[in-house]
């Protein structure tokens, strides 16, 4: 390793992942125009702070296109601007979707916020009456409670008892707080019952993936390193010069569209690039077309295709001797069956590959523990093992792909393959 | 003599005096767990030295390090996956080994239920160590995960605290093991397991938001895998974290792997030159190949009278005549290799199965592990009673205890007999069938009845009731029930589903052709009579 690493590779590098890894800086200049979602929920939220009302709003959108991000940039804002009279609580739909758990929650955080002492006794109608109190004493102070709901369809399964007390106590009691209700379902209104519906404010903001020209500056923004005095002079000029040469390349833009035709959302974006960061050349510390390449590839995975890849000359028979069984009409056929066909092929073409039962046991446990193959019915053990039906996880052309690049596939099962 | 005196005099001593007497076995009394601890432990690696570790793994150890990123670099969840035993957990280790970082290790097989997992880790953050003084219980009761987050982010922020004060003193020297840099890892083995604990979707999921639940940047998760990651694609959907394929290994990388730590590595790469190519046709799983050839190599040296030895080729031709035979039928072996090397084929050409050679002869013959009479009586009577259908008891197992007269006398044409193999081989293929446990027992004493005359006379001599009372076939009852029970732990009985009409349950036996032949020969009882073939 006689390579010298300069430091200043190693700071860019931080620098640029600890963007990547921070949402709220992600975001924020898509954030910028007048007409994005950010000014429509910082307008509807401080609507309601400043008259003192009641609302409720629904975030929608695929994962990782940027809600939660743009919630915690907008109350950010409105903390600063308005400092005594927001306070926030979090709920998680994976965490709290219990009753109990949401209740304690609540209670929980809103202890904290006003410095009173928590029991962790308490019942839950405890919880409940407490909750009830605190909007109104809230409500009489001019006080605004916003309440985050992350996945709010985890909410919305069972009794919503949680949904109806909140949204029954806003509409009964002297309160202000907002319901902000953030899902990646696009239908989660739809999942409400009746009486909570008719007391929710059929709000819905939606979050769709950004254009290219905003994926363009978007990139500009993560990848541009900015002109302080904490790097060396003419690093900076380098690195963005040759940002500039990378993203203007047809390559680097024939690389970007096959991502986003699998996927749009700024997520996977930000994932391609940590990948293609981490891969930079440290003893450069500039980035090349080479590392966004390989970020792609390593984007790009096939799991059966490698699960078949890493399978013995033996798994393969099976394998094969299954498919020849399929095309045969047999949806799903049992261990002994496979072994039969095995035979046959062993008997018409004198292959060397013949082992004994208890191997192929093996190799169909082996298969198994991959998800090639898998067992059609699961309602326990009425049979043995070898009487199982069990059907393949995989389709003839990925078999066919993955036999073709195997390091040592012998020839005639590709010949058994195609008949 | 004054010396065994004393020594009975202590011996007689009282249970509390001797109990202050003896050595407290409590190792780590004194000593409290640091911020230090979180790291592997012994000194420092370079990166050299793990890539020479582990032959054939250079490209993701290098993928590894670089995710992971420079010092204090944050970074998104990285999950590895790959097949058993390929080096998965031992190259984390070692490479944080390398890093010097501090991390907290929990395996999901060994933390069976969230909350031995959830409490583990917490344990583990906030420096707490089961000892007797605190009654092994954990530091925080947890187990949902609400609560565990509030808990974690509380011990994690305890943690970095005190990391950024620790890292105030210079540390310039990496390699005494000391924690560097001030993020902590979280490493979650075998996430697969989860999939089959209770609400082990929900536990995934949360698993896999943690991170950005958490928002705490000075967090890195691991995840080891053993199953690639689209079977945990969920309908509610995730964000995905990153993969890390560790592939199986090839063969030249299990060349290398064997031939380290050898003590005579020509002797052995001529050995692998023999087996490691056919054996690589069946598997190439490493811990299956290992267990193969540490026993198939001390065979292959057992010509030799020198082990130290670097072999021309004349020598390396007769080990391999003499290793030849074995390889064969080790291959058909799961765990074992067969002792005595065979000579002579002829009797094995008889065999319908083409793979078994004739030296396996006597293990077929015999069961490998011990049942009593009774319980193979048993055994042979589930295995006749799946087999057989149901209407032809009677004529089977008539008074006369056997059938001789079901061999057809005129000779069938040859269709027929076709018809009648394929028949019966799509009537084996259906599997077992089930019986009502009266149908089992009444078999079942008609063949005991049948058996030979020892097996009367056995029970004669446990009965020792006075009173000539029935209590013979009561006492066989019982133990027959408890062994009935017994077999269905032991799997050769299951339960299946019970018939509707009836309602009683029913069993199937799952014994082979192969054991129910073995039992029978070891009772010497004719099997083959009642058989039904069609």
């Amino acid at each position: 390793m006689g390579k010298e690493i300069i430091p200043a590779a190693e700071k860019s590098l931080n620098l640029i992942r600890g963007r990547l890894c921070d949402p709220s800086y992600v975001f924020r200049p898509l954030s910028a125009s007048s007409d994005s979602n950010y000014s429509k929920l910082k307008f509807i939220v401080s609507t309601s702070i400043t008259e003192g009302c009641n609302n409720s709003i629904l975030l929608l959108g695929p994962r990782g296109s940027g809600k939660a991000a743009v919630l915690d940039l907008v109350v950010g804002d409105l903390l600063e601007e308005f400092p005594d009279s927001v306070s926030l609580i979090r709920l998680n739909g994976l965490l709290h979707s219990d009753d109990n758990c949401a209740f304690k929650e609540i209670a929980r955080q809103l202890c904290m916020e006003h410095h009173l002492l928590f029991s962790k006794m308490a019942s839950l109608d405890e919880n409940s009456q407490f909750i009830v109190a605190m909007l109104r004493e809230c409500g009489l102070a001019h006080k605004t409670i916003i309440f985050v709901l992350d996945e709010f369809d985890m909410f919305a399964q069972g009794k919503q008892r949680l949904l109806y007390s909140l949204l029954d106590a806003m509409q009964s009691v002297t309160s202000q707080a907002v319901v902000i209700g953030l899902s990646s379902r696009l239908d989660a209104d739809q999942l409400l019952e009746k009486r909570v519906r008719s007391r929710f404010s059929h709000r819905k903001i939606l979050f769709l993936p950004p254009s290219r020209e905003e994926f363009d500056g978007l990139l500009e923004h993560l990848l541009s390193l900015p002109a302080d005095s904490s790097f060396p002079n003419g690093y900076v000029s380098r690195f963005n010069e040759k940002i500039k040469n990378i993203t203007s390349d047809t390559r680097f833009k024939d690389i970007l569209r096959t991502l986003f035709n699998a996927n749009s959302t700024v997520n996977s974006l930000l994932k391609f690039i940590f990948r293609a960061v981490s891969l930079m050349n440290l003893e450069s510390g500039l980035l090349s077309l080479e590392n966004f390449k390989a970020a792609l590839s390593s984007m790009q995975r096939q799991p059966k295709l490698e699960a078949v890849r890493d399978c013995s000359i033996l798994e393969l028979y099976l394998l094969v001797c299954m498919r020849r069984l399929e095309v045969k009409e047999q949806s799903s056929y049992k261990i002994i069956s496979v072994m039969k066909e095995y035979k046959t092929i062993h008997d018409s073409f004198q292959t060397s590959d013949y082992y004994a039962q208890n191997v192929c046991l093996r190799a169909f446990e082996h298969l198994r523990e991959r998800q090639v193959i898998c067992y059609t019915e699961n309602r326990g053990q009425s049979q043995t093992g070898e009487y199982r039906p069990m059907k393949l996880l995989i389709s003839a052309s990925e078999l066919h792909q993955g036999m073709r690049s195997h390091a040592c596939c012998p020839a005639i099962l590709l010949k058994l393959l195609d008949h | 003599m004054p010396r065994e005196e004393s020594s009975k005099a202590t011996r007689r001593s009282t249970r509390s005096s001797s109990s202050v007497t003896v050595e407290n076995a409590e190792p780590n009394e004194s000593h409290q767990p640091t911020v230090d601890d979180l790291t592997f432990g012994d000194e420092s690696i370079t990166v050299d030295a793990v890539l020479s570790n582990f032959p054939g793994r250079r490209s993701q150890i290098l993928d590894l390090i670089r995710l992971m990123g420079p010092l204090d670099c944050p970074t998104l969840p990285v999950m590895i996956y790959g097949s058993a035993s390929t080096g998965k957990t031992s190259v984390v280790l070692q490479v944080l080994r390398h890093l010097s970082r501090p991390f907290v290790y929990s395996s999901c097989r060994t933390c069976y239920s969230p909350r031995i997992l959830f409490e583990s880790i917490l344990n583990q953050l906030l420096l707490h160590r089961k000892c007797s003084s605190n009654g092994y219980s954990s530091a925080k009761r947890c187990d949902k995960p609400s609560d565990f987050v509030n808990l974690l982010r509380e011990a994690l922020g305890n943690v970095i605290e005190s990391l950024e004060s620790g890292s105030g003193t210079s540390r310039p020297d990496k390699s005494d093991g000391k924690p560097m840099g001030k993020m902590v890892y979280l490493i979650f083995d075998n996430v697969d397991l989860i999939r089959d604990w209770d609400k082990g979707s929900m536990i995934l999921q949360f698993l896999f938001s943690l991170y950005n639940v958490l928002k705490m940047p000075q967090l890195g998760i691991i995840l080891i895998s053993g199953l690639p990651p689209d079977v945990y694609y969920s309908n509610m959907g995730y964000t995905d974290p990153l993969p890390l394929y560790f592939p199986e290994y090839s063969e030249e990388d299990l060349r290398q792997i064997f031939l380290r730590n050898q003590a005579n590595r020509k002797l052995y790469a001529a050995f692998l030159d023999v087996v490691l190519k056919p054996f690589c046709r069946v598997t190439r799983r490493l811990e299956e190949l290992s267990t193969t050839f540490s026993s198939l190599f001390r065979k292959y040296c057992e010509p030799l009278d020198d082990l130290g030895i670097s072999p021309n080729e004349d020598m390396k031709r007769r080990l391999y005549s003499h290793l030849k035979p074995l390889i064969a039928p080790c291959l058909n072996e799961i765990f074992r290799v067969s002792s005595h090397p065979h000579d002579g084929d002829t009797r094995g050409e008889r065999r319908q199965k083409a793979s078994y050679s004739s030296e396996n002869r006597e293990e077929l013959e015999t069961l490998d592990f011990h049942m009593s009479v009774s319980a193979k009586f048993l055994l042979i009577a589930a295995f006749l009673a799946s087999r057989n259908p149901a209407t032809l008891d009677a004529s089977m197992f008539d008074s006369t205890g056997g059938m001789d007269n079901r061999k057809r006398k005129r000779k069938a044409s040859e269709k027929s007999m076709e018809k009648k193999e394929m028949a019966e081989q799509e009537a084996v293929m259906k599997g077992p069938g089930s019986f009502p446990l009266e149908r089992l027992l009444a078999i079942f004493q008609c063949i005991a009845s049948v058996g030979d005359s020892s097996f009367g006379e056995e029970e004669e001599e446990e009965d020792e009731d006075p009173t000539g009372y029935d209590k013979e076939n009561n006492n066989l009852m019982s133990d027959i029930l408890l062994q009935v029970s017994s077999l269905c732990d032991a799997n050769f009985l299951i339960k299946s589903g019970s018939c509707p009409l009836e309602g009683s349950i029913r069993y199937r036996s799952m014994v082979s052709e192969d054991l129910a032949l073995k039992a029978a020969r070891s009772l010497s009882f004719p099997l083959a009579k009642y058989l039904y073939r069609r």
